[in-house]
C-alpha cells in the first residue's frame, strides 16, 4: 500500500510538467494563464497548425531526425568493433583497460567546456550551420557512452562460443557479425535508445553550432520562438508536444531492452 | 601422424603451464590427456587448437606446421565442455555452421547425414534452449563431424552430463571415433574416462607429460607414484621403502587369509566395504592402511586378525625419484 502511495506521488511529480505542456499546447493564449488554472477548456489546435504550417519548423524536424539517427548508426558502426576489439584482442595485460579509460575520459568534462574549440574548429573548417558537421560532434558524444556500454554485453557472451566460431572457420570480423552481434541484440538496442534520445534533446550544441534555420534542430527551432517582442508559449508548447512523441514511441517500443541495459551486471541473466 | 606437439612451453606470467611438453597422436588414434584440474591440459589443447599461442615449441597437424596459423586454418574441430553451442541457431544450422562459412556444396545433405547417424534428425528445427543435456551434447558432436576435420579436439565433453547418460555417450564416442577413424585428443580428469575410451593414455602433471602409454601399460606399469595414485579406483598401495624407493602393488594383487601361512603378513580389517561385484577390505598394518580388492564371498569383520601377502610377479618398484622426467618424442 505504502509502495503504491509513493509510486502515485513519484508519477505524479514526474507527469505534472507534461501535463501542464500539453494542456497549454491546446489552450487558447487567453486561457493559458488564467487564474484560478481553468481545468476544464475547449481543446484548440491552433497551435499546432500554426507550428505544421511553418517551414523552419518542418526544416527542424527533419534536421533533428538526421542528426539523432545518423550519429546514433555512426557511433554504432565505430563502437561496437571499437569495443569487441578492446574485449577480445590480445592487449598487453592492464592496456584495454587504460584504452576504455581514456576513452570514457573523454566524457568527464562537462560538454559545454568543449564548445568554444569546437566552435573555432568548425568555423575554421567552414561546418559552422550544417546539420552534417552537428551529426559529426553528437557521433563523437556517443562513441565513448557506446564503447563502455558495448563492452558490458559483449562480457555476457561466453568466449567458448566465439572460440566454437573461430575452430568452425570464422574470421574476426565473421565472429562478430554472425555470433556476437545476434546474440547482444538487447544491448544493441538499449544503446541505440540511449544515443537516439540523447541526439534528439540534444540543446546546447545544436543551438551553438547551428545559427541559420536551415541547420537548426527541433530544440532549438522551439526555443526560438521567444522572440523580441513576444513569447509563443503555446507554439512552443505544441512543438514540445510534438517532438516528445517520437522519443516516447521509441522508449516504449524498447523498453524491456532499456532496463535490462541500466541494470546490466547488477543481476546475471 | 597425425599431431605432433614438440617441446611446448606456455607460461601465464610467472607460472609455467606447460613445460617442453612433447606429444604425438597417430593417424586415427584416440589420445587421452589426463591429469588433475590445474595441470596444464587443456591449455595443451588449447595451443594445439590455435586459442593460446605457445611461448615456444610447435604443433604440426597433418604434416603441416600450423605453429603460426589461426584456428580456423588448422582444420581442426572442437567439442567444448559448455557444447558452446549457438544460441540464436537452430540445431541445424548450428551443425551446419562450418559448412556455410566454407561456403561447402551439398551441406544440407552432409548435415542431414551426421544428423542421422547421431539420431538428431527429429530435433534439428530446435533452439539449444530446448534440446536436452544429451541432445545438445549430439549436436555438438555433429557440429565437429560434420566437416569431417583433420583432428577432434574435446575438451571435457562428458562432464555435464548426469553419471547415466556419461556412460551412454562415451560407448557411442568411442564407436564413432572408431568409424570415423579421425584422430582425437581428448581431455578429461576421470581416470575411468581415460581408461575406456584411449589408445594411448598421456598422464599429465604440473604442465608435463609423466607417462605416455596404452591404458595396460599406464595400468599396469606405472612410471612414477603419481601415475600409479592417479589411475585406478581404489588407487595402488604404495609403500615407501628405506632407500627412497618404494613398493607399488594393484588392489587386486593382494591375498588375504584368514589363517597364517609361511610368508604371509599379520594385520587387522580396518572396514569391509562389500560392492556386489567386488570387496573392498583396507587392512590396517602397523605402517599403513592397505586395500585388497577381493571376489565377492563372506564378509570380513571389523578388527578381525588376518594374513595377506602380495603377488610377487606383480609387485612394482618404483625408483627413488618423485618423478620420472618428461615424455620424449621417439627419435
Amino acid at each position: 500500500m505504502r509502495r503504491l502511495v509513493l509510486a502515485l506521488l513519484a508519477a505524479t511529480a514526474g507527469l505534472a510538467p507534461v501535463y501542464w505542456l500539453v494542456t497549454i499546447a491546446l489552450k487558447t493564449e487567453v486561457d493559458q494563464f488564467a487564474q484560478p488554472p481553468q481545468w476544464l477548456f475547449h481543446p484548440t489546435f491552433e497551435h499546432f497548425q500554426a507550428l505544421l504550417g511553418n517551414r523552419s519548423m518542418e526544416q527542424a524536424l527533419w534536421n533533428s531526425v538526421i542528426a539523432a539517427v545518423g550519429s546514433t548508426i555512426c557511433a554504432l558502426a565505430a563502437g561496437v568493433p571499437a569495443a569487441y576489439a578492446l574485449n577480445s584482442l590480445p592487449w598487453p595485460a592492464g592496456w584495454a583497460d587504460r584504452i576504455g579509460f581514456w576513452i570514457l575520459s573523454n566524457r568527464l568534462l562537462p560538454p559545454i567546456v568543449t564548445i568554444v574549440p569546437l566552435f573555432l574548429m568548425l568555423r575554421d573548417l567552414h561546418l559552422l550551420n550544417s546539420i552534417w558537421s552537428l551529426t559529426a560532434v553528437y557521433t563523437a558524444f556517443h562513441l565513448p557512452f557506446v564503447v563502455w556500454m558495448m563492452r558490458g554485453f559483449l562480457a555476457e557472451v561466453p568466449p567458448e562460443i566465439e572460440e566454437a566460431a573461430r575452430l568452425d572457420g570464422a574470421s574476426s570480423w565473421g565472429v562478430l557479425w554472425s555470433i556476437v552481434l545476434p546474440l547482444v541484440r538487447p544491448g544493441l538496442a538499449a544503446t541505440a535508445a540511449f544515443c537516439v534520445i540523447a541526439a534528439w534533446n540534444e540543446f546546447l550544441f545544436a543551438l551553438i553550432l547551428t545559427q541559420t534555420g536551415a541547420a537548426s534542430t527541433l530544440p532549438v527551432g522551439i526555443a526560438s520562438r521567444v522572440t523580441q517582442y513576444e513569447i509563443k508559449w503555446g507554439v512552443m508548447a505544441a512543438g514540445g508536444v510534438l517532438a516528445m512523441l517520437p522519443v516516447l514511441l521509441f522508449a516504449g517500443l524498447t523498453q524491456r531492452y532499456l532496463v535490462r541495459g541500466l541494470s546490466l551486471g547488477a543481476v546475471k541473466g | 601422424m597425425s599431431v605432433i606437439v614438440d617441446r611446448i612451453t606456455k607460461t601465464f606470467g610467472p607460472k609455467h603451464v606447460l613445460n617442453a611438453v612433447s606429444l604425438e597422436v597417430g593417424d586415427g588414434e584416440f589420445t587421452v590427456l589426463l591429469g588433475p584440474s590445474g595441470c596444464g591440459k587443456s591449455t595443451l589443447m588449447r595451443v594445439v587448437a590455435g586459442l593460446e599461442t605457445a611461448d615456444s615449441g610447435s604443433v604440426t597437424i597433418a604434416g603441416r606446421d600450423v605453429t603460426k596459423l589461426e584456428p580456423r586454418d588448422r582444420d581442426v574441430a572442437m567439442v567444448f565442455q559448455s557444447y558452446a553451442l549457438y544460441p540464436h541457431m537452430t540445431a541445424e544450422a548450428n551443425i551446419g555452421y562450418p559448412l556455410k562459412i566454407r561456403k561447402t556444396a551439398d551441406a544440407k545433405k552432409m548435415v542431414m547425414d551426421v544428423a542421422e547417424r547421431l539420431g538428431l534428425t527429429r530435433v534439428l528445427q530446435s533452439y539449444p534452449r530446448q534440446l536436452s543435456g544429451g541432445e545438445r551434447q549430439r549436436v555438438a558432436l555433429a557440429r565437429a563431424m560434420v566437416r569431417r576435420p583433420k583432428l577432434f579436439l574435446m575438451d571435457e565433453p562428458l562432464s555435464n552430463l548426469d553419471a547415466q547418460l556419461r556412460a551412454t555417450m562415451r560407448g557411442e564416442l568411442k564407436h564413432l571415433q572408431h568409424e570415423l577413424q579421425t584422430a582425437t585428443l581428448y581431455v578429461t580428469h576421470d581416470q575411468a574416462e581415460a581408461m575406456t575410451l584411449a589408445h594411448r593414455i598421456a598422464v599429465m602433471s604440473q604442465g608435463r607429460i609423466l607417462q605416455y602409454g596404452t591404458p595396460t601399460e599406464i595400468y599396469n606399469l606405472p612410471a612414477s607414484r603419481f601415475v600409479a595414485r592417479f589411475v585406478g579406483s581404489p588407487p595402488m598401495n604404495i609403500l615407501e621403502q628405506a632407500d627412497g624407493t618404494a613398493l607399488a602393488i594393484r588392489p587386486e594383487h593382494v591375498e588375504i587369509s584368514a589363517k597364517p601361512a609361511d610368508g604371509w603378513l599379520a594385520a587387522s580389517v580396518w572396514v569391509c566395504e562389500e560392492l556386489g561385484n567386488e570387496t573392498l577390505v583396507q587392512l590396517k598394518t602397523p605402517a599403513q592402511i592397505i586395500t585388497a580388492r577381493l571376489q565377492p564371498g563372506p564378509g570380513w569383520s571389523f578388527d578381525q586378525p588376518v594374513w595377506f601377502r602380495f603377488r610377487p610377479d606383480r609387485l612394482l618398484t618404483l625408483s627413488a625419484e618423485t618423478q620420472v622426467g618428461p615424455y620424449n618424442l621417439p627419435k
